[in-house]
């Protein structure tokens, strides 16, 4: 797995590469919690080059929105591709996280 | 008078002589301590004070070197006041290349430094916070079989007529002693660290069903769970809340570890306790949710509840955020996707409940994720589309559960497994 952080139009969005299961997983929670530390208002992440994610990569994203509810700030995921979007639906998140297309669509307001 | 067998020697030779046996004694001396004992921190300090015994030394130091930093810390100081020890051990430490003992690290050549003020290597910083004095010098590196283990330092040694020799090869030894006594360190820790899964692991299988089968009625249900190498979170449960009903329940724990497995037992003891006082399984879904919801690291647990009537063969189902489950009726294999809310212990919501209407015959087919994500030894998952097709070729085999695990094996081919399976069958005769 590899982050990258890039922003677009002054949000940061996390670029996630590769899988995010239990060994990587550490490292992405890091890496949020720090993000979050500093209250962004939103916080996108682009899912677009993630083949894999488990359990665990799941709870750190939960981990990452419970961190951000209680200032009102919020949770983004864009572009996911389809094998990921099968492990979303079974899994109802997006009763839990903000999914968009795109992060066009996810800025539209 | 002499005769033949006596040899002259001249006093120097035996001054020598004796030197050598002196020093061979104290090395012989020093290897008994060093086969002696495996705990670092004794062999440590035992070889260090007798050491600095013989080197009639003020006061002698071990840094260790800490290849992540690339620095030299004080693991071992002795000198007469303790305080300086725990100040030492606990805020001091230098670079490479920084004093005597970084200067040997980097060099990986040893140093004997008769007047350190004339020595521009070293580094007085650690004399002032300290209070110390420090005059004269010896310092060693300590190399073993796998590179820089630190420094060995003496300081303020006496006694200047040591034999260098015997001494590189007591440090040689030394080192070789610390690195199998780290190693031994590690190995013990490593298992306690198996024996404590082992009883995570144990502890955790109590919380599932004594008997993995249960028959009442028309109904029959039996329960397959294999655990990946590491404790995994995988549940599952067989109840009668109320006289005529039975409950089936599988859940899936995000994580693995003993973490898994607390939240685990945590989550059964919470689904027992709400089975018993609610009549729909989504009301069920709702006190679990609220119960689960501080659970730390944003941990939660997918799961399936079913509550089965068996005069009517009606089952009354809730889902949170598990993957579907299989329905074969007739010739057909139906991917059971119901209403559903997301994971327990995400978020206070309230779940649905939704009846179902089974006909004898009919078998459901319920598993956890590790049975889709199962992988070849290349990598590539199962999936969920494969997993239909297979259950469509072999619907009809009343071993359905023992050839799935069979595919699974074959597909694994002996690769680790990540992730628990397990599947509940339940079939309904009618």
């Amino acid at each position: 797995m590899k982050i990258e952080l890039t922003s677009h139009s002054s949000h940061i969005v996390i670029v996630i590469t590769g899988e995010i299961d239990m060994s990587s997983s550490p490292e992405l929670r890091a890496r949020l919690l720090e993000l979050i530390h500093k209250k962004p208002p939103v916080l996108f992440v682009d899912f677009t080059s993630v083949s894999y994610i488990d359990s665990s990569g799941i709870a750190t994203f939960v981990e990452g929105l419970k961190g951000m509810m209680p200032y009102g700030g919020r949770l983004k995921f864009v572009s996911i591709p389809p094998k990921i979007a099968e492990i979303f639906g079974f899994a109802k998140l997006d009763k839990v996280f903000e999914i968009h297309g795109s992060m066009d669509d996810a800025l539209r307001p | 008078m002499t005769d033949d067998n006596t040899i002259k020697v001249s006093a120097e030779y035996l001054r020598k002589l004796e030197k050598k046996v002196e020093g061979l004694s104290a090395l012989a001396e020093i290897s008994e301590i060093i086969s002696s004992t495996h705990e670092l921190e004794e062999l440590m300090n035992l070889v260090m004070e007798r050491a600095k015994k013989e080197m009639g030394a003020e006061a002698c130091s071990i840094l260790f070197y800490n290849k992540q930093t690339n620095k030299l810390e004080f693991e071992v100081a002795l000198c007469s006041d303790d305080s300086t020890n725990e100040m030492l051990t606990k805020t001091v430490t230098l670079e490479m290349g920084q004093g005597i003992a970084g200067w040997v690290a980097e060099k990986l050549e040893p140093l004997v430094i008769e007047d350190v003020r004339a020595d521009k290597r070293f580094f007085g910083g650690i004399d002032k916070q300290t209070g110390f004095t420090t005059e004269s010098m010896i310092a060693v590196p300590l190399i073993g079989r796998t590179g820089l283990i630190g420094v060995a330092e003496m300081i303020n040694p006496r006694r200047r007529d040591y034999d260098q020799e015997i001494f590189k090869l007591l440090c040689r030894q030394f080192a070789i002693a610390i690195e199998n006594a780290l190693l031994y360190q590690e190995s013990i820790r490593k298992e306690r660290l198996r024996q404590e899964l082992e009883i995570a692991a144990v502890l955790q299988k109590s919380f599932l069903p004594a008997l993995p089968h249960f028959e009442k009625g028309n109904l029959r249900l039996s329960a397959i769970t294999i655990a990946a190498a590491k404790i995994g979170g995988d549940l599952y449960d067989f109840i009668e809340p109320v006289d005529g009903k039975v409950g089936v329940l599988i859940g899936d724990v995000s994580g693995k570890g003993v973490s898994a497995a607390l939240y685990m037992a945590k989550a059964v003891s919470d689904f027992r306790y709400a089975a018993r006082l609610q009549t729909a399984p989504g009301k069920v879904f709702d006190e679990m949710t609220a119960q689960l919801g501080d659970s730390p690291r944003g941990m939660f647990l997918t799961a399936i509840y079913m509550i089965i009537d068996l005069a009517s063969g009606s089952v009354r189902v809730a889902s949170a955020g598990h993957p579907p489950f299989l329905w074969i009726t007739g010739d057909e294999v139906k991917e059971t996707s119901l209403l559903s809310g997301p994971p327990l212990g995400i978020l206070p919501l309230e779940y649905p409940s939704t009846t179902i209407q089974l006909n004898p015959g009919d078998r459901l087919l319920l598993f956890t994720d590790g049975l889709f994500d199962a992988q070849d030894p290349g990598g590539e998952r199962l999936g969920f589309g494969k997993l239909i097709d297979f259950v469509k070729g072999h619907r009809h085999e009343e071993s359905l559960t023992e050839s799935l695990m069979d595919y699974i094996i074959s597909l694994e081919q002996g690769a680790d497994r990540a992730d628990d399976i397990t599947i509940i069958d339940i079939k309904w005769q009618g």
